[in-house]
């Protein structure tokens, strides 16, 4: 066996063009649903919007908007015992201050609000309770969706606390200290408003859990900030989107759900989270609404304060 | 005169009582490397009739006493003809001198060289490595797993995928086989490579149809793949430097013509020349990938009727990425490791016995760390297998095979575990199955006349789920309701099954021939696919109480012709396949789902069927040559929690597909190869509403599959340059362009969405990813 001499050589010559294009594809009629966005918490109000869904690529000019939300709807709720026909108001009928004040109660935002004409259902005659399962009904344009929710029992963190992410002095997730009850089958949703900064409740990232790893345990745990859609309230600093910064004050809403609205939104985040990654499978997003798509969502909502400091 | 044939055969026939027989048997060579020839053609010229060479190279012909000519022949290697007088037992070793693709091999045709027509195998192609070497290949790597996508009925999953879909079968369906040993995921970099590096492979050999009972356990087809031996004869090293990658091979004897060694290792450095164009800032920085292969095989020839190999294969993707200022780190290694230990034995010259004793590990694994969190999440299988096959000559019209297999496997379905500072999260237990896996076989190639040969298999599998396992009972919200723990050993599900097979050829003429073959295959472990390509996450899983075997039928058959002396081989295949068991996740299953829970809880259960037509064209030999194939075909699933229960195109139903393989060799030192694909785009399933709900627009599916890609297509050329051949050494330069005209091949699509859906600004823009456009590359070779 000779020494090869003749080694130290090669020519790199890669062109690697990874590309992105427009195309265009087209895509059977689909049929229209009813789109139901509900949600109730203790000692609340129910507060419904209606909608219907829209073919994918169909325009979606104001025009198109105002029709999709449905205004000739008879709800009713029933609580296990008695039943109410849901009162309708109009953001039409509406001044700006209460427009001002109703817009995080629907999730969305004042200046949209202004633009659209929306009709909200609900009724100040029934009130949540916690332990109450609610049913609701919807009869629009010839089509009847119901939903069966329950307000399951409060349960609330031993306390929360902040550090600060290293590498960072001000910046950090926030973090509780949960004991979980005994029996399997707790699901939660987490939202955080940030005093003087946020308008609303907003759902941390990732925002509902289940006790399928935690039951009976007791744990610290941490969240990170989530955002509205659209969200340009706040300019973050790059690079502490997900953190909550020092100084601060949270409002902490801590909120146990049943089953069926953890599934909806776990399905439902997972899919906006994706937003059509080809590498996961098609994320059919759960929907507690039999006949229609959307959830509703009964909440047992605790609420706590935490100004942030080590 | 083939009166006077038919005549010698009847004679043959009906003397084998009287007639005084005896056995001429051996082993055939290359004579240069001293490496067995697989599959080489061995037969009586005045009969007309023989057999072909195992796996190792043995032939044996049981003959009535007389004086013929035994011939040998084999595709580029000079025929080898010696008369012989058969009045006792005889012992004729062969070895065959190679001769290189040249014009003058024209010459050198071997009237034997009929295969196509005269065998009873269909669907089944044997690749010829060194012209895979001469084809064009991205980056300049040669891939014989790319290389078997190009024959009719074998179905590339699109680029970046390594899986492959034969007649309608997932890539869970195909048998890979490396020197017996089953390798359970062959791709690296997410299917851009095989694991298979060409320099350490001799044969392979691709089964689609018509499965012989020694094979099993798959639907789909087997890759059957033997690495060389090493040479006997002298020390050699090899090896090639590329774009992204370099091999070296090591060869030689251990004891002259006695015991050798090969040792072949692999490595790539995409990571690491990308790591100066990966910007300080960059939230890459401090990330890498890189694989490797290592090849290892000694055999040694202890006697005349003993022979030992020990082969191995391992080999590991690693990437690794490190975003130092959010304290986050990730590894995720992944890959196979095979062992297989084998002994021939010949107990006479009809009975040639191998027993093989196999280890076959696949795992992968993510670890992710940040802050004072901990998550691991890990899957993998491992198997222990022990075969004993027998090959049995009892006359030159019979040719019996059988014997038995058993695996015991490991099975590790997605387990993590998870810290949180001092609090372990309760994952649940690491859950691994276990099973015992076992079949018997038997099998005869049986020459009942000149024109009618069959092959008749049956196949006996069992399989055994067995404890310790833990059955997690659901209700209908998914909460786990009750358990049922299975101690050691205890049985959890019993599975049988007899395989029928059969396949038949009635000799038209000399020239053409028809073939049909029925098969039944059982398939009792699975892999599960969540995404569209086939990840290194996807996860093989046992039949259980809840899962089934897969159950396959297939029903083909086949014209073959031959023309021009057997330099053109032309044959059209038609199949239908039936599939029942077939698996896939539930609606909207998320991988996490399976931490903690038995992943086959995640599972739905469905029917397949597939069918096609397949043509193909081959010219074997001359300066220009190469093949060219063309299928139809149509694959369709139906499952009843998915699509309402209607039935759909599966996604890798493919309506056309055609490939093109050439290959000129225009002097001694200058070949030039082409490779032409084109094949219908894959099925996807596309919103086809949206709606408004917290301010977010979120997607309402439409029916499964239903939407189509755009096709794909593709040219690559290629051209090898041999450097002068030199005393002691030996170098090649191959050029290759991938992709010449630059076609932008749907890779997969995306919904882009600009504005506000409520101020009435919403736009969305679907997008097509595509892969590679053309990549020119060089590669270097030597040998000395």
């Amino acid at each position: 066996m000779k020494k090869l001499n003749l080694i130290s050589l090669f020519i790199l010559l890669a062109t690697i063009i990874g590309c992105t294009k427009d195309i265009t594809v087209d895509l059977p009629q689909a049929e229209q649903k009813i789109v139901v966005e509900g949600s109730m918490e203790q000692g609340q109000p129910p507060v419904i919007l209606l909608s219907k869904s829209i073919g994918y690529f169909e325009s979606t000019d104001l025009n198109t908007l105002q029709n999709l939300y449905i205004k000739n709807a008879t709800v009713t709720l029933n609580d296990g015992t008695s039943t109410v026909t849901l009162d309708k108001i109009c953001t039409s009928t509406l001044p700006d201050s209460t427009l001002q004040a109703i817009a995080p109660l629907v999730g969305i935002d004042y200046e949209s609000l202004r633009n659209i004409d929306i009709c909200i259902y609900t009724s100040f005659t029934m009130l949540g309770e916690i332990g109450k399962t609610y049913t609701l009904t919807v009869n629009a344009d010839g089509k009847t969706v119901t939903s069966t929710a329950k307000i399951p029992a409060l349960i609330r963190p031993n306390y929360y606390f902040w550090k600060p992410q290293p590498g960072f002095d001000d910046y950090g997730y926030l973090w509780f200290n949960l004991t979980d009850p005994p029996k399997l089958g707790d699901n939660y949703r987490i939202f955080v408003k940030r005093k003087g900064v946020d308008n609303s409740f907003v759902p941390v990232l990732g925002s509902v859990y289940n006790d399928d790893f935690s039951n009976d345990l007791t744990f610290d745990f941490y969240v990170a900030r989530g955002h509205l859609p659209n969200d340009t309230t706040s300019a973050d600093v790059e690079g502490t989107e997900f953190y909550f910064k020092r100084n601060d004050t949270l409002i902490i809403k801590f909120c146990t759900i049943d089953r069926g609205v953890y599934e909806f939104y776990r399905t439902f985040e997972q899919e906006v989270f994706n937003n059509g990654n080809p590498f996961a499978s098609p994320t059919t997003i759960k929907t507690n609404i039999d006949g229609g798509l959307g959830v509703w969502a009964c909440y047992g909502a605790s609420y706590d304060t935490l100004i942030v400091s080590d | 005169m083939k009166k006077l044939q038919i005549l010698t055969i009847f004679v043959l026939f009906f003397s084998v009582l009287q007639a005084q027989k005896f056995t001429v048997s051996g082993y055939v060579k290359d004579a240069q490397t001293g490496e067995s020839a697989i599959g080489a053609n061995v037969y009586i010229e005045e009969l007309m009739q023989g057999t072909t060479t195992n796996t190792y190279g043995y032939y044996a012909l049981h003959l009535p006493k007389g004086k013929y000519t035994l011939v040998v022949s084999y595709l580029g290697y000079k025929e080898f003809k010696k008369s012989i007088d058969l009045n006792k037992n005889l012992k004729i070793n062969v070895e065959l001198q190679p001769i290189s693709y040249t014009a003058e091999a024209v010459e050198i045709v071997a009237e034997k060289e009929d295969e196509n027509t005269t065998d009873t195998k269909m669907g089944t192609a044997k690749l010829d490595i060194e012209k895979v070497k001469t084809l064009p290949a991205i980056f300049g790597e040669v891939d014989v797993l790319k290389t078997v996508q190009l024959l009719p009925g074998v179905q590339s999953a699109g680029e970046g995928n390594a899986g492959f879909y034969v007649r309608g079968g997932g890539p869970d369906q195909n048998l890979i086989l490396l020197d017996e040993a089953v390798v359970y995921n062959a791709s690296h970099l997410f299917g851009f490579f095989s694991v298979f590096n060409a320099d350490a492979i001799k044969n392979v050999t691709m089964i689609k149809g018509g499965m012989p009972a020694q094979y099993g356990g798959r639907l789909a087809s087997v890759l059957d793949i033997q690495m060389n031996e090493g040479n006997m004869k002298e020390t050699k090293v090899s090896g090639g430097i590329g774009l992204i990658a370099s091999r070296v091979t090591v060869q030689g004897p251990i004891k002259k013509d006695t015991a050798s060694f090969i040792v072949s290792a692999r490595r790539t450095y995409i990571g690491e020349l990308a790591q100066p164009f990966i910007k300080e800032t960059s939230p890459f920085k401090g990330s890498n990938y890189y694989f490797y292969d290592l090849n290892m095989k000694m055999n040694y020839i202890l006697s005349d009727k003993n022979r030992l190999f020990v082969s191995g294969y391992f080999g590991r993707d690693v990437f690794t990425f490190n975003n130092k200022d959010d304290g986050f780190k990730m590894t995720t290694p992944w890959g196979n490791a095979t062992l297989s230990t084998r002994w021939n034995h010949l107990f006479n010259d009809k009975l040639f016995m191998n027993v093989t004793g196999i280890f076959s590990r696949y795992d992968f694994s993510v670890g992710i760390t940040q802050d004072q969190f901990e998550f691991k999440l890990f899957s993998g299988i491992n198997d222990f297998s022990f075969k004993s096959d027998f090959t049995y000559y009892p006359s030159i019209l019979h040719n019996i095979k059988f014997g038995v297999h058993y695996t015991y496997h490991i099975f590790v379905p997605s387990n993590a575990t998870a810290k949180a500072g001092e609090v372990e999260f309760n994952t649940g237990e690491i859950m691994k199955n276990y099973a015992n896996e076992m079949a018997a076989y038997i099998q005869d190639e049986w020459t009942i006349s000149e024109k009618f040969k069959v092959n008749a298999g049956i196949r006996f599998s069992g399989f055994q789920h067995i404890g310790p396992f833990k059955r997690f009972i659901k209700n209908q919200s998914g909460l786990t309701t009750d358990t049922i723990t299975y101690n050691r050993w205890e049985t959890v599900k019993f599975y049988k099954g007899l395989e029928p097979r059969i396949s038949a050829r009635y000799q038209i003429n000399g020239k053409s021939s028809i073939k049909a073959a029925f098969t039944k295959n059982n398939q009792y472990i699975h892999l599960a696919s969540l995404s569209s390509v086939s990840l290194p996450t996807d996860i093989w899983v046992p039949s259980s109480d809840v899962v089934k075997p897969q159950i396959g039928y297939q029903y083909s058959i086949g014209y073959f012709r031959n023309f021009k002396e057997n330099t053109f081989e032309t044959s059209v295949e038609l199949y239908y396949k039936d599939m029942k068991n077939q698996i896939a996740y539930k609606d909207g299953a998320l991988p996490e789902n399976t931490i903690g829970d038995n992943v086959d809880n995640s599972f739905t259960f469905g029917k397949g069927w597939s069918y096609g037509a397949e043509f193909f064209l081959k010219k074997r030999y001359g300066k220009f040559n190469g093949w060219a194939g063309y299928t139809l075909s149509f694959t369709k699933r139906q499952f009843d929690d998915i699509n309402d229960g209607e039935w759909y195109y599966a996604k890798y139903d493919r309506r056309h597909d055609v490939s093109l393989t050439l290959s000129y060799e225009q002097s001694k030192r200058i070949t030039f190869g082409a490779v032409f694909v084109y094949a219908t785009g894959n099925t996807l399933t596309l919103p086809v509403a949206r709606y408004f709900l917290n301010g977010y627009v979120v997607n309402e599916y439409g029916k499964r599959n239903s939407y189509r890609m755009a096709p794909y297509h593709r040219l690559d050329l290629s051209v090898t340059y041999k450097g002068k051949e030199h005393k002691k050494y030996q170098s090649s330069w191959t050029f290759s362009v991938y992709n010449v005209y630059n076609r932008y091949n749907p890779y997969f699509i995306y919904f882009a969405n600009k504005g506000n859906a409520y101020d009435g600004t919403l736009q969305i823009q679907a997008k097509q990813v595509s892969l590679f456009g053309i990549i020119p590359s060089i590669t270097w070779n030597f040998k000395f």
